[in-house]
């Protein structure tokens, strides 16, 4: 093969597609997009948070049982008022008066406790028409309602000590083991739960997307030259060999920037959060630095069975169909995805990660979640499969690529293929 | 005209067969273009004039028989000094006029700068300088072909295999593709033309080959394959009445006489004896058949 023509088809390839608009919103303008998207959402939900938040934060309470400690009620403005946790929660002696004030939107809710409350134990909640919907269950007045009741039965009854921890049995301080096996606390569970899936699962479906990307515009360029009789000048200066691999590095190289540009964006999507929230989130360093690697030898692999097999159809049409299941078998690790989170260093992950047509995406995924799991074997082996699959998939592909390319016009039958191919 | 016995053929077909599956494509054939002139590939639609080019230019392999281009085995050297405008015509039509004629030379190892320089001079011999920088697909299908010859001979090849290069041109693009192939021969360059039209066969081509149903029927120098399918008969033109004199004669729609000549006569040969007999001759032309008579008759008949 001839470097120089490979490296000609390769610039032809590349700069047709990263001229084109479509390429260049998908690269660039999609992130942009989202982030705008994202932005403009997080910032519209805040604004309408912060509004309502500034409406009204009262809530009435009512006893008709007379079981309430009325001594953490403080006078204010005529009126008997406790407030904790930012819930102001008004103390009044009779529903009539409660009611009014609900009704005139004063109060956000009304809870009444009834009369026979130590038999029943019901407190009624009122809404008024006019109280949002969630605005009860959304805030923090009811665990503070439970608190308070629970203080007032057990007031004078138990040591002070008891009474706490009957009212709160206990506080968990959550810690994890990090990296190195040291305990790590003081982070938000649920915060650390987000970043440990969204990021492994953000980056996993960017490398896919990015891999299905280029080996979609692989099928595309094959089936334009079918379609456009091209095949025939370009078979009378180079080899179908050199054509393969010259579409496959030209548009691997504009899928590269395409993952490169989406990379980016995860990361300062990643250290954005990180300094923001001022909590350990943590960023997938291996799995982010392995991922070009991982990019390249799955485009590889994959995009030369593509290319062969999309050498085949006799259109575009067909050719997308002919390639579907390769993706499909590229897609397998994000439909399992839910076990690889939950358990990514069991069998599952482990086969799947020597798997050519699956390791790309395992790998990442088990790095990103679990990265002390993964031996370093692990990913060399995983590597060099892909590597071996790769060059073996080349060799393949170069000659069914051969075989389909020359065929135009028709799909060859399994018998000519075998006989072109020998 | 070149020497065709002495010459070593550029592309040489020996004993070539190609099917494919149950069709045969080409059966045997066997047939050299030697350097410098301009050869005649013809036949009807489906022949295997295209499967004969393609296998030449080592597109496809033969099923048996041997190909040489330039005196050994097709190899990316010898396809390097060779050119190729297939009858279907591609081109990638977002691109440039320019980009992709210089992309096209890349392709046959141009270097860059190279390639940009020949792709404008080609571009302003074909007289398309003006859509240089515009998109292949707005151009007419007359300027798009024209595109595609500068392609083909951007690169100044030894050997151009034109097929169908004036299908879809007016008769202006016609004469300057005309001109463009005379020249090459001037220069000594080899030139396969497959052509549907005749004229310019007669016009152009040095010798000819006429594949039919695979197989190769006519082969040889144009001039004398027409002799040889010409009808034994001649023109005569003169002031006297060649019937009143006894002769075997009707007139011509020129204004004429044409002579049937008997099988043992020859034009000369009967020329010498009208003049001894007197008949004062203003002007005889012995009639030699068309090509479009001699591929009509063949393709016919059959092979």
């Amino acid at each position: 093969m001839r470097l120089k023509r490979i490296a000609a088809v390769a610039r032809f390839e590349f700069l047709a597609v990263v001229k084109r608009w479509s390429y260049l919103l998908a690269t660039f303008g999609l992130p942009l997009f989202l982030a705008a998207v994202s932005g403009t959402v997080l910032g519209v939900q805040t604004y309408f948070l912060t509004q309502r938040a500034e409406e009204s934060s009262a809530f009435g309470l009512v006893d008709e049982a007379g079981v309430v400690d009325g001594s953490v009620f403080e006078d204010r403005e005529g009126a008997r008022v406790w407030i904790n946790e930012g819930s102001e929660v008004v103390l009044y002696r009779d529903q009539e008066t409660a009611t009014r004030d609900l009704e005139s939107g004063r109060l956000r809710a009304l809870y009444v406790v009834h009369e026979d409350y130590l038999q029943s134990g019901e407190v009624r909640a009122i809404q008024s028409e006019k109280t949002p919907l969630l605005s009860m269950r959304g805030t923090t007045v009811e665990p503070l309602l439970r608190s308070l009741l629970r203080k007032s039965l057990l007031d004078g009854r138990l040591d002070e000590d008891v009474q706490k921890r009957i009212i709160s049995p206990a506080v968990f301080v959550r810690a994890r083991l990090g990296p190195e096996g040291a305990e790590v606390s003081d982070f938000d569970e649920a915060l650390d739960l987000l970043m440990r899936t969204t990021i492994p699962l953000f980056l996993g479906v960017l490398l896919l997307t990015a891999l299905l990307s280029a080996s979609g515009y692989l099928v595309q360029t094959v089936a334009t030259d079918k379609e456009s009789k091209i095949v025939e000048v370009l078979l009378s200066s180079v080899t179908p060999e050199e054509i393969l691999a010259g579409k496959l590095f030209g548009l691997g190289a504009a899928g590269l920037v395409q993952f490169a540009a989406w990379t980016s964006m995860v990361i300062f999507v990643a250290l954005s959060a990180s300094a923001a929230l001022a909590t350990m989130v943590t960023v997938p360093w291996l799995a982010l630095a392995i991922s070009p690697v991982l990019f390249v030898l799955g485009y590889l692999f994959l995009g030369s069975l593509m290319l062969a097999t999309a050498a085949l159809g006799a259109n575009a049409a067909e050719s997308q169909k002919l390639t579907m299941g390769w993706a499909m078998l590229a897609i397998l690790p994000l439909m399992v995805l839910v076990i690889l989170l939950e358990d990514p260093n069991g069998a599952l992950g482990q086969v799947m990660t020597w798997i050519p047509f699956t390791s790309p995406l395992t790998v990442i995924i088990r790095l990103s979640v679990e990265p002390s799991g993964v031996a370093w074997w692990e990913i060399g082996g995983a590597i060099a499969v892909l590597a071996i699959s790769t060059w073996l998939s080349i060799r393949i592909g170069a000659r069914l690529f051969r075989v389909g390319f020359l065929l135009t016009g028709s799909r060859p039958s399994l018998a000519e293929l075998w006989r072109q191919a020998r | 005209m070149p020497d065709t016995l002495s010459s070593v053929g550029i592309l040489e077909y020996c004993g070539v067969h190609k099917r494919f599956g149950q069709h045969t494509a080409l059966e045997d054939v066997s047939l050299e273009v030697v350097p410098g002139e301009v050869f005649g590939l013809l036949g009807p639609n489906g022949a295997g004039k295209t499967t004969l080019i393609r296998i030449g230019l080592d597109i496809l392999r033969a099923d048996e028989g041997t190909v040489s281009l330039f005196g050994a085995p097709p190899s990316h050297a010898s396809l390097d000094r060779t050119a190729y405008l297939p009858e279907e015509r591609g081109v990638y039509r977002r691109a440039k006029v320019r980009e992709l004629l210089a992309y096209l030379g890349k392709l046959k190892g141009l270097r860059r700068t190279t390639a940009a320089k020949a792709a404008d001079h080609w571009l302003e011999r074909v007289g398309l300088s003006r859509v240089a920088d515009h998109r292949v697909e707005s151009l007419s299908k007359g300027m798009t072909q024209k595109v595609q010859i500068a392609a083909c001979l951007m690169t100044d090849p030894e050997l151009c295999v034109l097929d169908e290069p004036f299908s879809g041109l007016d008769p202006v693009n016609v004469a300057l593709v005309t001109d463009l192939i005379e020249e090459r021969r001037t220069l000594g360059r080899t030139t396969v033309l497959s052509t549907h039209m005749m004229h310019q066969v007669e016009a152009l081509c040095d010798r000819v080959a006429l594949v039919h149903q695979g197989r190769l029927v006519v082969y040889g120098q144009l001039d004398e394959i027409r002799r040889r399918y010409s009808p034994n008969q001649v023109i005569v033109w003169t002031e006297m009445d060649l019937g009143a004199l006894g002769v075997n004669a009707t007139q011509h729609r020129t204004g004429g006489w044409r002579v049937e000549l008997p099988a043992s006569e020859t034009a000369a040969g009967y020329l010498h004896e009208l003049v001894r007999h007197g008949v004062l001759v203003d002007r005889y032309e012995p009639l030699v058949a068309r090509m479009d008579e001699i591929f009509v008759s063949l393709v016919s008949e059959g092979p």
